[in-house]
């Protein structure tokens, strides 16, 4: 085989490898899967994100804290 | 500690937790709650300390640790019941008030419980509560935010060299070691033997020792006084100092604001050594330094009277392991700083009247003779190492067979004393 012969064969060689991938992957089970690996990770992003958005934020925990109340260890004396 | 503010309590580090093995979990799997930026809406329903119910949130991963917790002292606070139940019970009596007693407990020692998160994750609750670093789990509790935050007043002060006029602890200050060093995650769990389901925190063999780590003092390290007094003294009693005791505690609800709270009478400095009161083949120390507590008959009388009829049961000065060793002290400095020196001795003197006989076994009647006393005494007759019975008084009292009669400074001399100074050949 010459070097033209021999280029084309690897370029039918690599058509068919790409080919034999490509239904495959759309056709499969795996395929709808991964819609749903996609789908859940889109579902628990936002869930860690309101929670962590209001408890990573200084200023919004400050100003939505509860008011201090005054602790009862005031009421005692002496060493506990 | 200072106290956190709102906000840092509940301060999240969104760049470290999301990292770490508990931050691959949503908030809500442990929390509960809702995914909405409306605050009220979003914490309806919400666990706050999840670790509270470790058989939920815990076990999955941490199976070890959570079978063997709910015994461990940390939750069942069971050295507390230990020394109500035996000065509530009378022998031969049904115990009375336990229902007052429970409503105290709850109100004034509950609050002493921890649960996993509070030491792993937040300050104690007792404490304040609050995150220690932005949600990160620490897999070793950091010291001062929550080991000495409970364990503060005595323990936190003399380690940590807090008293003032008094070092702190040899092995903070010198190796900056901190309190799991010796006290490991699994006696800490429950998770030993000497450690699991105990009724109060000296049950069984000590946990840790000292000779843990000291091996040669064990092993004979030529050290003279080691070599004498290993099985009479325990160790604290050469190299701890001056350590914290406390009188008069009383408990109540205040009728102002409804809440519980306590109020000592004082709190002073003391070094004393006392007899052992718990003396066993696990602690066999004749003496050990011992701290007064601040029990009294009429510690829960804001609850009922006469709760604790048998009051006397136990001591008020209390077996003490205090946290402040040192390798020189006062008393280890001559053999005559100790052994003349009647002010370190809990002798009845120092004992409140209406105490003496909650601390009959505790008190010193008999201080140790002076040393040159000791060098001075004559050795026992070698036939002696023959007799059978270990009585030297049943003799040496009366002068029976002609034996020599002990001299008037010996009375009161306990026979297990009399070959500390008469040795064998």
């Amino acid at each position: 085989m010459n070097k033209k012969g021999f280029l084309g064969y690897l370029v039918v060689l690599g058509i068919f490898f790409l080919s034999s991938c490509a239904p495959a992957k759309t056709e499969s089970p795996l395929a709808t899967e991964e819609t749903v690996v996609t789908e859940s990770v889109a579902t628990s992003a936002p869930e860690a994100g309101e929670c962590l958005a209001c408890h990573t934020d200084k200023q919004r925990l400050i100003d939505t804290a509860e008011p201090v109340v005054e602790a009862a260890e005031s009421e005692s004396k002496g060493v506990g | 500690m200072a106290p956190l503010e709102p906000w840092e309590k509940v301060l999240v580090d969104g760049e470290a937790f999301p990292k770490t093995d508990h931050g691959e979990l949503t908030c809500i799997e442990c929390h509960l709650g809702t995914n909405v930026s409306d605050k009220a809406i979003a914490h309806e329903g919400m666990v706050v300390s999840p670790s509270a119910q470790p058989e939920i949130y815990c076990a999955e991963c941490h199976e070890e640790e959570t079978a063997a917790y709910p015994n461990s002292l940390h939750n069942t606070q069971a050295g507390y019941w230990t020394a109500i139940n035996t000065r509530n019970t009378v022998e031969g009596a049904v115990p009375q008030g336990h229902e007052q007693l429970q409503e105290m407990f709850g109100n004034h020692c509950a609050t002493c419980h921890t649960t996993c998160g509070e030491c792993h994750v937040s300050q104690p609750e007792n404490v304040g509560g609050g995150l220690f670093t932005g949600h990160v789990f620490e897999t070793t509790p950091p010291m001062t935010r929550s080991c000495t935050a409970c364990h503060g007043s005595r323990v936190g002060n003399e380690f940590l060299g807090k008293n003032e006029g008094y070092p702190g602890d040899v092995h903070f200050r010198e190796a900056r070691m901190n309190c799991v060093k010796c006290h490991e995650g699994a006696d800490l769990h429950g998770m030993t033997e000497e450690t699991a389901s105990a009724e109060h925190r000296l049950n069984g063999a000590e946990d840790p020792t000292c000779i843990d780590c000291h091996e040669e003092v064990a092993a004979g390290d030529g050290i003279d006084m080691h070599e004498r007094h290993g099985d009479t003294l325990s160790c604290q009693v050469c190299h701890s100092v001056t350590y914290t005791s406390c009188d008069g505690c009383h408990v109540a609800v205040s009728e102002t604001s409804g809440n519980p709270f306590f109020e000592t009478e004082s709190t002073y400095m003391t070094f004393l050594i006392g007899r052992n009161p718990i003396q066993s083949e696990d602690r066999p120390y004749e003496y050990v330094p011992v701290r007064h507590i601040p029990s009294s008959p009429t510690s829960y009388e804001f609850y009922g009277d006469d709760l604790l009829p048998n009051f006397d049961a136990l001591s008020t000065w209390v077996y003490a392991t205090p946290h402040n060793i040192q390798r020189y002290t006062p008393q280890n400095a001559s053999c005559e700083a100790c052994h003349s020196n009647p002010d370190i001795f809990l002798t009845s003197d120092k004992v409140k009247a209406e105490e003496l006989t909650a601390n009959a076994l505790v008190i010193v009647d008999v201080l140790p003779a002076p040393v040159d006393m000791i060098l001075a005494a004559m050795p026992q007759p070698a036939e002696h190492s023959e007799l059978v019975s270990n009585s030297c008084t049943a003799c040496h009292t009366e002068g029976i067979r002609e034996t020599p009669i002990s001299p008037e400074s010996h009375f009161g001399f306990l026979n297990e004393s009399c070959s500390g100074c008469h040795k064998l050949p």
